[in-house]
C-alpha cells in the first residue's frame, strides 16, 4: 500500500489509523502481545520488564486493554477496551515537549518520539489525555504506540503482512488499519456506516483512532418465516424420542 | 548609623560541622540520583499514572521558594521600604541558591539527566517547559546583575531598574511554573488559569518564611544582631501572604465544588483521598495555615522570636503539603476517559486510583537539593559581603517606610 499517493498517483494529507470494533473484541490480549513481541524487537525496542512473572509486575507496553462494566446490575455487560496512542491530529503531547522529541508526521499523521531527543521530562505523558505515553524504565525515555512504522514500509514483507502486529493478530478482526482521510478506504468506510466514534472529541485533539460502538443486533421474524415450506409432514417441533431399549444404529448394523 | 556588610570569617568548628553536614547529605543525595539512573526508574515510586514524585516536590518547593526570596529585595528596591534594604544582598544570593537546588533536582530527576545538554540546545518554542528553562536561566543571569549592581559602588544608580526587572522576572517565572499545571488540559486537578497566581501567592509565602528561618539561624550563629522589630514586621507581611494562598486555595477548590463533573476529583481530595486529603486537612489547612495564623497573631506568644520561627517553619510544611497535594494528588486521580463507565478490571492499573510509595532514594535526592542550596548560600556568605553586620533595631529601624 502507498499511502502517500491516491489511485491517481497524486499526492494527498494521509492520516493512518486503526479502527477498532468494540463489538467484537473479546479481551483476549492478543493485539497487547502481539504489539510487545513485534516492538520490543523492533525500532522501537527494547519495552523492558520489571518482575515479568513477580508478585507486582512493571512494564513498557504500546498497547492496553481496559475491562468496563456498563449498566447497573443485574442488567449490565462487559466492553474490552484496546487502547493506544490515538495519533490524534492535534497531539496534546507534540507542543508542550521541551525539546521536540515528540512529533507528528506530516506524511502519514503519525505521532513518533525521537528517542535520542527525549530527556524524560514526562511531560507529554501530563499532557495526554488518554493517558497513552509510557516511560521506559530502563531507558528512561517516553515511547508509546508507532502504528508499527517500522513494519508497515518494509517492502521486504508480503503486502498483506505492512499493518500492525496487533491487526494481524486480533483473532475476531476487530482491528482496521488505514487512512482515515481517504474516503473511499476500508476504515473511512467503516467509519461512516458503523457509527466509529472518537474518544473524548471535547478536548479538540481529533484523534485519529475510531472506535466502533457496541451494537445490538436484531431481527425481525414473522411466523411463516418459522416454517418450513418443504416439511413434508406440515408440522414443527421436535421428533419423539425413540424408546430408550431400541437398539441403536451401531447394535443393528455390522459396520 | 550605616549599614555594613561582611563576609563570614568562616573559622569556627560549627561552621565546618555544617558544611561537612550539608555535604554528606548532598553527597548521598548524589548517589542516590546515580543509583536511580543506572537502575532505572523501576527503584523509585514513580511509574506510569505517577511520572512525577517526590524529586518535584522538592524541586517546586524550592524554586518557588527562590523566586519568594527575592520579594525581601524587592520590598526594598521597588517598593522603596528603608527597612528591607539591608536585607536585599542576601535576598538575591538566596533566590539565586535556592533556584540552583530546585534545578539541580528537577535536572537529576530528568530520566536523562546526561541529555541536558540537548535540553540546552534544542528548544520546542510551543512548550511551557521551554519558556520555563529560559525563565529560569533568565532569573539567574538577572537577578546575578541586580546584585553585582547592588553590591558594587559604581554601579549602584543603576539598581533600583535591575530590581524592577528581576522583580517582574520572578513574577512571571512563577506565573509559569504554575502555568507548568495550569495549561494542562485533560486532568481534573489542573486545566485552571488560578494556578498561577497561586504559585504566585505560594511563593511569596514560602520565600519569606524560608528567608525569616535562615536569617534567624544564621544571625544567631555568627552572633550577629538582629533585632526583634524587624522580624515582626516581616512576620505581619507573611501573615497576610498565608491568608492570600488560603484565599487562592478556597477559590479554587470552590470552583471544582460547584462544576459538578469536578465533584469526583474534589471528593478525592477532600474526603476520600487518604493521604492526600491528610495532608490536605492537616498538612497544609492545619499545620501550615491556621496554626501559624494563630501563631503570629497571638496578643503575647505572637510577638517572640519564637514565635516567628514556629511559624515560618510550620509554613513551609504546609507549603511543602500543598505541592504535593497539587502535584501527586492531582495524577493519583485517574483520568476521565470514559465518563459514566466504571472500570472493573484492567491488567494495567488503568482507570484507579494510582498508589504511589516514594523511595528513599527519591527522597535523598530532595534533601539533596536542599542541601546543595543550603551550601551554595553559606559559601556565598563566606566569600562575599552578603549579610550585614548587625540587623538591630536601633540601626535598621524597622518602622521606617
Amino acid at each position: 500500500m502507498d499511502f502517500l499517493t491516491d489511485a491517481a498517483g497524486i499526492k494527498t494529507m494521509t492520516q493512518l489509523a486503526l479502527i477498532i470494533d468494540l463489538n467484537v473484541c473479546v479481551g483476549c490480549h492478543a493485539c497487547v502481545t502481539s504489539c510487545k513481541e513485534w516492538n520490543t524487537s523492533g525500532w522501537a525496542g527494547p519495552m523492558t520488564d520489571f518482575n515479568p512473572y513477580g508478585e507486582d509486575p512493571t512494564g513498557t507496553f504500546f498497547n492496553r486493554v481496559q475491562t468496563f462494566e456498563i449498566g447497573e446490575y443485574p442488567k449490565t455487560e462487559t466492553v474490552h477496551f484496546p487502547k493506544s496512542c490515538l495519533h490524534c491530529e492535534e497531539p496534546p503531547c507534540v507542543p508542550v515537549c521541551p525539546t521536540g522529541a515528540s512529533y507528528k508526521r506530516e506524511k502519514d499523521g503519525i505521532v513518533l518520539v525521537d528517542y535520542d531527543k527525549c530527556i524524560g521530562c514526562k511531560y507529554c505523558s501530563w499532557a495526554c489525555p488518554y493517558g497513552a505515553r509510557e516511560i521506559d524504565e530502563k531507558q528512561k525515555v517516553m515511547k508509546k504506540c508507532t502504528l508499527c512504522v517500522d513494519r508497515i514500509y518494509d517492502e521486504s514483507l508480503a503486502k498483506n503482512e505492512r499493518r500492525p502486529a496487533c491487526v494481524m493478530a486480533c483473532p475476531t478482526s476487530a482491528r482496521l488499519f488505514g487512512d482515515i482521510h481517504d474516503p473511499d478506504s476500508e476504515v473511512s468506510e467503516t467509519i461512516r456506516e458503523s457509527g466509529g466514534y472518537q474518544l473524548m472529541p471535547e478536548w479538540g485533539s481529533k484523534p485519529a483512532n475510531h472506535y466502533l460502538p457496541r451494537r445490538k443486533n436484531r431481527i425481525t421474524l414473522h411466523r411463516d418465516e418459522l416454517e418450513r415450506a418443504d416439511n413434508p409432514l406440515k408440522k414443527e417441533g421436535i421428533l419423539p424420542e425413540p424408546p430408550s431399549d431400541q437398539k441403536t444404529l451401531d447394535e443393528t448394523t455390522s459396520w | 548609623m550605616k549599614i555594613t556588610y561582611s563576609e563570614l570569617k568562616g573559622k569556627s568548628p560549627g561552621f565546618f560541622i555544617v558544611l561537612g553536614v550539608l555535604a554528606a547529605i548532598a553527597a548521598i543525595g548524589l548517589g542516590s540520583a546515580y543509583y536511580m539512573e543506572h537502575e532505572g526508574h523501576h527503584v523509585t515510586g514513580m511509574s506510569n499514572q505517577i511520572v512525577w514524585g517526590l524529586p518535584h516536590i522538592f524541586a517546586l518547593f524550592l524554586i518557588v521558594a527562590a523566586s519568594g526570596i527575592l520579594n525581601v529585595a524587592s520590598i526594598g528596591t521597588v517598593f522603596g521600604k528603608k527597612a528591607y534594604k539591608p536585607l536585599g544582598r542576601l535576598s538575591g544570593l538566596m533566590a539565586i541558591t535556592m533556584l540552583a537546588g530546585g534545578l539541580a533536582i528537577l535536572v537529576l530527576d530528568l530520566g536523562r539527566p546526561d541529555r541536558l545538554v540537548v535540553a540546552m540546545t534544542t528548544y520546542n518554542f510551543k512548550s511551557i517547559f521551554s519558556w520555563n528553562i529560559y525563565l529560569y536561566n533568565g532569573f539567574l543571569l538577572i537577578v546575578g546583575v541586580y546584585l553585582w549592581m547592588m553590591m558594587e559602588r559604581k554601579m549602584q544608580k543603576y539598581y533600583p531598574y535591575a530590581g524592577f526587572v528581576a522583580f517582574i522576572w520572578r513574577l512571571i517565572l512563577t506565573t509559569g511554573t504554575g502555568s507548568i499545571f495550569g495549561f494542562l488540559v485533560a486532568r481534573e486537578a489542573y486545566d485552571t488559569a488560578i494556578l498561577a497566581p497561586l504559585f504566585v501567592l505560594l511563593s511569596f509565602a514560602l520565600g519569606m518564611a524560608v528567608f525569616l528561618l535562615y536569617i534567624i539561624i544564621a544571625f544567631q550563629s555568627c552572633d550577629r544582631p538582629l533585632g526583634d522589630g524587624l522580624l515582626q514586621r516581616m512576620k505581619k507581611l507573611l501573615g497576610i501572604f498565608v491568608a492570600s494562598v488560603f484565599y487562592f486555595v478556597v477559590v479554587y477548590h470552590l470552583t471544582n465544588l460547584y462544576l459538578t463533573n469536578q465533584h469526583a476529583f474534589e471528593a478525592f481530595i477532600l474526603l476520600n483521598g487518604g493521604i492526600y486529603t491528610f495532608l490536605f486537612w492537616v498538612g497544609y489547612i492545619l499545620i501550615g495555615t491556621i496554626a501559624p495564623l494563630a501563631i503570629f497573631y497571638h496578643p503575647t506568644f505572637g510577638q517572640t522570636r519564637h514565635a516567628v520561627t514556629l511559624g515560618s517553619a510550620l509554613i513551609l510544611v504546609g507549603g511543602w503539603s500543598l505541592l504535593y497535594v497539587i502535584i501527586i494528588g492531582g495524577q493519583a486521580f485517574p483520568l476521565e476517559i470514559f465518563p459514566g463507565k466504571e472500570v472493573i478490571e484492567s491488567s494495567f492499573f488503568d482507570g484507579v486510583v494510582a498508589s504511589y510509595a516514594p523511595s528513599l532514594w527519591e527522597f535523598l535526592l530532595g534533601m539533596a537539593g536542599i542541601a546543595i542550596a543550603l551550601i551554595a548560600t553559606v559559601l556565598g556568605t563566606r566569600i562575599l559581603p552578603f549579610m550585614p553586620d548587625t540587623l538591630d533595631d536601633a540601626v535598621v529601624n524597622p518602622q521606617a517606610d
